[in-house]
Formats: C-alpha cells, structure tokens, sequence
C-alpha cells in the first residue's frame, strides 16, 4: 500500500461514461459505499443459500499488489473469491471481467463499475497493450485483480487450457498469484442457466507463486500459465479427496 | 416552522420585489440569449476562425447550465440555494479529491462529507452558533478520522488536504449559502455573483488590452498587472453601480461600504483564482475536471468564489448584518 503522494485520480479527465470502462479506473467514495453494500449482500447470499465455505484462508495476501486466480465455470466465481477477501481489501480488488458480458450496455457497465469494481477485458484484443495497462497500476501499489486464466467459462465444469495472458500480467515482477480452486459453482450456476440452485461452494485457496525469473515473453508467459494450472489442479485434486 | 422563516426559504410572492433581482434575471436571459448569437455573427464577420468559434460556443453552452442553475435556485427561495450550494460544495470537494489523491483516503473523505452534510443542516436552520463549529469540529473528525486506517506515512498530507478541502470548499462556499439567511439574499447574492463572475472577465479583458508585465508568471503566466488592476477598478464601478439600485430599495447601504466590498470582492476572486492555478501548477495538470465543457471542472469556474464567499460575508455582517431580523434555530427549536 502506498503512502501518500499528490497525485491525480488516474482516470482524471475522463468524461463518466469512458471512466466507468476505463482500465485506469480508480474508484472514489460513492463506488466504495455501493460495492460495500452490494458485497454485504452477497456474501450473505452465499453463506446461506450455498453453505460457502474456505480452506486455507490463511494464504490470502494481506497487502496489495496481488493476483487471485481460479478456474471458472459459472458467473458466481467472481463473486465466491471476492466474498474470501476482507472487506478492507475491497476497495483497490478489481475482477477482471469480460467487457461484452459485463460492460455491454449502460446500466450493465453502471452496476459493473459502481458495485463489482470490475474492470473490462474485450476478449476480441486482450492483448499486451491492456495487459500492460494492469501491469503499471502493480507498480502504484494498490491494485489486486481477480481474474480467470481459462479466459471464459468452462462449458462443462473441466479446467481448460490456461491462456497466457495472466503470464503478461506477472511475469519478471515480485506480484503474487494466488492460485484458488472453486468447487460446485458448475453445479449451482452453469453456462446457460437462469437461476442458480442450492448447492454447496468450497473455495480452496493455496499458497502464492511468484514468477520474477520469468522472462517476460512467449516462453515466460505459457510457462507460467502452466505453473499456475498444475497449481490449481493440485488444489483440485485435493478438494476431491 | 414559523411564517417569516418559511416565507423566506420556500416563499416566492416577493421575488421581484427588488428591481434588482428583475433586472438582473432580464439581464442573464438576454446574456443568454445574446452571447451565441454574437459569436455566430463575429464568425460569419470572419472575425473568429472556426476553432475560437467552438471553443466560445462550448463555453456559451455551459454558461446556459451553470447560470439557470445559480439562478433558479435563488428566484425560488433560500431552501434551494441551500440544497443548490450544497450540491456544488459536494461536487467541489469531490474533484478536489480526485486531482489531489486524497480521494483514496475514503476515511478522510467521509469525515469531510459528514462535516458538510452538518454545515449545511446549520444554514437551513439558521444557526450561525453551529454553522461556526462545524468548521473546527470537523477538522478534529478528519483527523481522528485518518488514525483508523492505521498508517501514519503519509499521515498529515492525508488530513492536511482533508482540512484544506473542507475549508475551502465547505466553510468557504458555505458562507455564500448562508446569505441565505437575510430576507433581502436575492439583490445581495445577485450583486456577489455578478461582481465575482465579472471580475474574471474584466481581469481578462483588461489584460488582453493593456497587460505587459506578468502578475506571477510561474503560477498563471496569462494574468498581468493591467489585468488585475484593471479588474479591480471595473469590478468596484459594477458593485457600486448595481449597489445604487439597492440603495433605491430602501437597504441602507453608504457608498463607501460598497466601494470596500468592490475591492474586496476583486482582490479575494482573483487569489482565488490564483490559489486553484497554485494547486493545478503543483499537481502538474491543465483542468480539474471535464464536466464543463470549454470550462474543464466546476473548481475551474468557481475558483474564485472559494475566498470572496467568506471576505464579503463578514465584510457585510459588519457593517449591515445578515438576518438579524430572522428567527433563528427554524428546525431545532421550531
């Protein structure tokens, strides 16, 4: 977390409706108080109608910058991570959401801005130019991303290939990922339903991996894609024993 | 609530009562109106190209919002300029965090919006006696405030701008809503606004026409000291003109008192103009924001309200008094 310096909101000088999908979004009061209330709801959303529960809570990072990633299968991903984090990391934890779900329409973006915090990926160009984007505001020092290395949602509850994409967000910095497997939400929530059923979520969290010997390319990015995956796999494994 | 108090705040038999008041609402229509068309002539005169010509019209249309909002809120009574100064002073505040960083202290930024949220409860209830502790009360919030985030790097830049932000844009332009607390605030925020707003303009004619040498050049390196003086010689002859009509009206006003409040009032608008370019010049950017189109933010167009609101409060409240007359407490005590 960084001490305080005089500078301008990031995102100063942009009009509302540009700020609210903009990558340097930083968000203010108003944000803070709508989030705070929407992931009060949600959490008891989750305790009570899905029974959430976490193991190794004890590997959250405590300190931004950090990266929390997971396999997805379901829209409840995002939220049953962010539900792990205390609530006093909120305000700087960004999920990294697909911009034609989440920021398609006005009242979309709106409600995706002001109560998720999310900010949008177009799966069109993901490419370096946005993932660079994220990289620097690590390097300001509050900003934790939530974010799906699948790149989408799993049609039938299997992990799929990580792509390399969360490679160019880490690789050659001290930025901690912490790989997370969420179990059930496939079964509560798949592509494609409406309304989600009663079943239980268990999110295992594990310890953080650290790629700053990775060289930041081709071979750096898939190298840590994989890692990442048998990471997530083991902790998969596990939550089935 | 009693009769004068509800007159006052929601009563609008009297609007026009002053010639003032009418003939200054006449004049912003006319202003209004009369300004674009000008700039369309100047164009097709081929006096303007065609970028000064967006540029003037951008500015036209955001003069067509900023001045029916000041306006309409004063014509319907002291309750809506209240809610209207509480709005602007919110939205200052809030850009006033944005392009300092200190919107990131949400501890901070909180305590300054509760003490405003108290500020402007006391200029509804006519209670100077709590309007006056506000200011101090929530210097202390602020600063207690800022101890729960538990980081003491960066500790007093964090309640240093919370403070200087609540001052300047809570107990500053609070004191302009509290004109509202006299039966005669239409003719006096009328002649504040129009002195304030006009300076701007006069300081930029007059530097335009006869300015040489820079005023402070690393701060503002436009402004000049023909501009300045200039400004504060045309703004005095504005105030004590439109003061003329006042005194018609049966106030009792002495034209020495409105040639100090003309003074006054220039000098005061132009630091605060300076004040927000010392600010931006510190901070490295050009505009506070973009919700004025032509303007850039709202700090950019009332920049210099923030000193001259407190200045010409007390400057009045000496020598005339401001609501002596009104039953005070209208909400607490009822």
């Amino acid at each position: 977390m960084r001490d305080f310096d005089l500078q301008p909101a990031k995102d100063l000088g942009l009009p509302e409706a540009e700020r609210a999908r903009s990558l340097q979004r930083e968000p203010g009061l108003v944000s803070l108080l709508t989030s705070h209330a929407w992931w009060g709801v949600v959490r008891v959303y989750l305790k009570l109608f899905h029974r959430l529960k976490f193991e190794g809570r004890e590997h959250l990072p405590t300190q931004p910058p950090f990266v929390l990633a997971a396999n997805h299968s379901s829209h409840l991903d995002a939220l049953v991570l962010a539900a792990a984090l205390h609530a006093k990391h909120r305000r700087y934890v960004f999920p990294i959401s697909a911009g034609d779900v989440f920021f398609e329409t006005k009242l979309a973006t709106a409600f995706s801005a002001l109560c998720l915090n999310a900010l949008p990926m177009w799966r069109k160009n993901a490419g370096r130019h946005a993932m660079g984007q994220l990289r620097e505001r690590f390097a300001a020092g509050d900003a934790g991303f939530i974010l799906f290395p699948e790149g989408t949602r799993s049609p039938d509850g299997k992990i799929k290939k990580f792509r390399a994409g969360v490679g160019m967000l880490v690789a050659g910095t001290d930025v901690p990922i912490v790989p997370c497997h969420i179990a059930g939400a496939y079964q509560a929530l798949p592509k494609g339903a409406a309304f989600p059923r009663p079943r239980t979520l268990k999110v295992t969290i594990g310890p953080s991996l650290r790629f700053n010997d990775q060289s930041n390319d081709k071979t750096g990015w898939t190298e840590i894609a994989s890692q990442l995956y048998t990471a997530i796999e083991e902790l998969a494994a596990n939550a089935e024993n | 609530m009693d009769p004068v108090s509800r007159a006052r705040l929601f009563g609008v038999s009297d609007v026009f009562d002053s010639p003032i008041t009418l003939w200054g609402t006449v004049g912003v229509a006319a202003l209004l109106v009369v300004s674009p068309l000008l700039v369309l002539v100047l164009s097709k005169a081929g006096r303007i190209d065609a970028e000064l010509r967006k540029e003037l019209m951008l500015r036209c249309g955001s003069w067509a919002v900023i001045a029916p909002a000041l306006l309409v809120p004063v014509l319907l009574g002291a309750a809506w300029w209240i809610g209207a100064m509480f709005v602007l002073s919110a939205l200052c505040l809030r850009e006033f965090g944005r392009i300092t960083g200190v919107f990131r202290e949400p501890m901070v930024m909180g305590a300054a919006y509760l003490g405003l949220i108290a500020l402007y409860f006391a200029v509804l209830d006519n209670w100077y006696m709590m309007f006056a502790a506000v200011t101090p009360i929530t210097a202390v919030l602020i600063l207690a405030a800022a101890i729960l985030s538990d980081r003491p790097k960066g500790y007093v830049q964090r309640v240093a701008l919370g403070v200087l932000g609540f001052t300047l844009f809570g107990t500053g332009l609070g004191h302009l809503a509290f004109f509202a607390s006299d039966a005669q605030f239409r003719p006096m925020l009328f002649i504040i606004i129009a002195a304030v707003q006009g300076n701007d303009v006069f300081a930029y004619l007059c530097g335009k026409t006869l300015g040489k040498r820079k005023l402070c050049p690393n701060t503002s390196p436009n402004k000049t000291i023909a501009g300045a003086v200039g400004a504060v010689v045309c703004t005095t002859t504005l105030v004590v003109c439109l003061g003329h009509f006042v005194v018609a009206d049966g106030m009792r006003v002495w034209w020495l008192h409105l040639l100090g409040a003309g003074v006054l009032l220039s000098i005061a608008g132009q630091m605060g103009d300076l004040v927000l370019s010392s600010v931006k010049r510190d901070i490295g950017i050009k505009d506070t924001g973009t919700i004025l189109p032509g303007h850039g933010g709202l700090l950019d167009r009332f920049d210099s309200l923030l000193l001259a609101s407190p200045v010409i409060f007390y400057f009045v409240a000496y020598f005339r008094g401001i609501g002596l007359d009104q039953p005070i407490r209208v909400l607490t005590v009822g």
